[in-house]
């Protein structure tokens, strides 16, 4: 063979052993593993580090809010509780609003760096920020920061599905700042949260009280034991049963005319008159109340402080749209109950919790609550 | 006999009437066997393992034998999927930012992994205008570069119609974008994802001009392409992608295909759902319920 072809099947030969042999060198071991691409890369991308933490992560330190919020409207959002039967999704959780993830608050430290965020560090010096450090990240929110927040979700825009809870800025609070009237974490309209602009004065609150005061008393502890006591009583619950009477969803023959001429405004106040008084104790038959609190299991739910868990004080509801039932009269509380049971009064609970009891029952019942201390 | 007849007689007649007949019957028989075993063989494929996307055999085995090495998750276990629901989008484009957040992707309208577009019919126009975060008066209205906000710019108009629609990775079962990358720096996961390998990423773009839905951008500061993985480092730990946990409304629906009572596998069992652009052969893994024809 002639020796320059020689020579060129050697460099030839050098040439494919140095191409094979950096080819070996060069291409990692787990690049064929999966397919054309580096496996290892697969755990480097799963390694990354989560930053949103979820609501929970909250509950640790944030007992209170997380309480209102899980109680609240913002964690149920009923229409998309469920699809199907499964539930899936909450609304809004801590997140969503307070502007962005938990990552590792209330650590001050720098996030742990996970593989891939190493890899990209390294190899791209020119990230100065750690990536996984959240820039502008502000947890907590000013009133007028929170503005902004509810109208994200909640102006009204063409687009946004019907279900969806929308308001005219203009008609529905102008300036106003939503937190005035909505707690954030369970906004539905509370009205122990207004200020005392908006809940009634109970100055001038007294001045329409002077026609209610022949039955209900001037402290609000009635006259006579067929009329409620009204000291003492919720706001919120006062200013319902007062629109249910104007609306005529609650009709009673005394009542419906009086507060017939009575606009919103008198309602709040003289709701707020009566609300102020501390309540007084009435005393219900001792052995009758001793027999009652054996039935209350039912009551408890909604009368007293504890809510659900039935535990608190006893006749004093949680839920300020629930009447207080604590040193309540006994006569009045057994009609009302016979009232229920009749159909003369209808509520979507109580009328059916009503119907379960016998006459015994409403009897000691209403002793077991007018016994009960309202403070 | 006439002449003819005779002649007739002599020829030699090729197949007799009889005989095609039973050839024809024959070969139905022949056929119908065939296509019960192929059926029989395409059932056997069926039970067969998964194959990921251009993967060999010896690459299946390996990917089903000695599957990467994520704490107390397997690959194998999971076919991911999302569902979303655009008659619940209120368009708060939360997902947005807290996929940003998550992600570390830049903080402006313009590179985003996952968005919402907005379209919008105007009263007598059979034509959506589409907008969407990163349009000029919705990046003002939102008066920062790290908040995001749709304007309502159709506020004093008549509109006949209008909604918006998240957009994120289809997380496709054929990507374009694997098929362009010249260094194997993205590759679809056994489970569904289609994955960036940042160390091999050379920043050259092909996968952001192949992807038929843009699903893709370019981090500048980087140097490497940007796209949404559904959160892989967050379902490989049994969390949702960041986005479908911050959805006040539900509109994402995320889970598993294989599991039949997973949330995304009962919204595509009981919903009349769609992929977007399934003229393109890309066959999508994200589902949606309640989108026009005008959305693509």
């Amino acid at each position: 063979m002639p020796k320059h072809i020689v020579r060129l099947l050697a460099l030839i030969v050098v040439v494919a052993i140095i191409v094979f042999s950096a080819k070996q060198f060069l291409i990692p071991d787990s690049f064929y593993r999966y397919g054309h691409y580096r496996g290892d890369a697969v755990v480097e991308v799963a390694s990354k580090i989560p930053k949103l933490q979820g609501s929970d992560s909250c509950q640790k330190c944030h007992q209170k809010e997380y309480d209102v919020w899980m109680a609240g409207i913002h964690r149920k959002a009923t229409r998309n509780n469920e699809v199907q039967g499964v539930v899936y999704k909450y609304g809004p959780g801590c997140e969503v609003c307070h502007t962005g993830p938990a990552g590792n608050h209330p650590s001050k430290d720098p996030m742990p760096l996970s593989v891939e965020d190493k890899i990209t560090s390294i190899t791209h010096p020119e990230i100065k920020v750690h990536p996984a450090n959240v820039s502008g990240r502000k947890l907590m929110l000013t009133s007028q920061e929170m503005r902004g927040v509810c109208l994200n979700c909640h102006e009204k825009m063409h687009g946004r599905p019907l279900e969806q809870k929308q308001i005219e800025i203009a008609s529905h609070s102008g300036e106003e700042v939503c937190t005035n009237c909505h707690n954030p974490h369970s906004p539905r309209i509370v009205y122990a949260n207004l200020s005392t602009g908006k809940r009634g004065d109970a100055k001038a609150g007294k001045v329409i009280a002077e026609s209610c005061v022949g039955c209900h008393g001037d402290t609000g502890m009635s006259a006579a034991s067929a009329f409620p006591n009204l000291a003492g009583q919720h706001f919120d619950f006062l200013v319902d049963s007062l629109k249910s009477f104007k609306s005529g969803k609650r009709v009673n023959e005394t009542m419906s005319p009086m507060v017939e001429d009575l606009n919103e405004a008198d309602i709040r106040n003289v709701a707020a008159y009566f609300s102020k008084f501390s309540c007084g104790v009435t005393h219900g038959d001792k052995e009758k109340a001793a027999l009652g609190k054996a039935k209350a299991d039912n009551c408890k739910a909604c009368h007293s402080t504890g809510g659900l868990y039935g535990t608190g004080a006893a006749g004093v509801s949680g839920n300020p749209s629930w009447p207080n039932l604590a040193g309540q009269n006994a006569e009045y509380l057994f009609n009302t109950l016979k009232a229920y049971q009749d159909g003369s009064r209808v509520h979507p609970v109580m009328t059916s919790i009503a119907k379960t009891l016998s006459e015994d029952d409403i009897d000691h019942l209403a002793a077991y609550y007018a016994s009960m201390k309202c403070k | 006999m006439t002449t003819q007849d005779k002649a007739i007689k002599s020829q030699k007649v090729p197949m007799s009437r009889r005989g095609f007949l039973g050839l024809l019957g024959k070969g139905a028989a022949c056929t119908g066997a065939l296509t019960c075993t192929g059926a029989a063989i395409g059932s056997a494929l069926a039970n067969e393992p998964k194959r990921g996307f251009q993967q060999n055999d010896k690459q299946l085995a390996e990917s089903i034998n000695n599957p990467p090495d994520i704490p107390e998750y397997n690959w194998n276990d999971h076919q991911w999927a999302i569902g979303v629901d655009t008659e619940r989008c209120i368009g708060c484009l939360r997902c947005m930012e807290a996929c940003k957040m998550e992600n570390s992707v830049q903080m402006d309208a313009f590179h985003h992994r996952t968005w919402v577009e907005r379209y919008t019919y105007l009263e007598g126009s059979n034509t959506a205008i589409v907008d969407s975060q990163a349009d000029p008066k919705n990046v003002e209205n939102a008066g920062s570069e790290t908040t995001f906000r749709f304007d309502n710019r159709y506020k004093d108009v008549k509109v006949d119609k209008s909604f918006f629609v998240p957009k994120l990775c289809n997380q496709c079962e054929h990507p374009s974008c694997v098929q362009v990358c010249p260094t194997g720096a993205t590759f679809k996961a056994k489970d569904g994802p289609v994955l960036i390998d940042t160390t091999y990423c050379i920043g050259c773009q092909y996968c952001v001009q192949a992807c038929p839905y843009g699903a893709r951008s370019f981090n500048e500061v980087r140097g490497v392409a940007e796209k949404c993985n559904w959160c892989y480092h967050r379902i490989t730990k049994g969390l949702n992608p960041a986005c479908v946990e911050v959805c006040p409304t539900g509109t994402r629906i995320f889970g598993d295909r294989n599991d039949p009572e997973s949330p995304v596998s009962l919204f595509i069992k009981n919903n009349h759902v769609q992929v977007l652009k399934p003229e393109m052969g890309n066959s999508p893994n994200v589902f949606y319920k309640g989108t026009d024809k005008e959305v693509v």
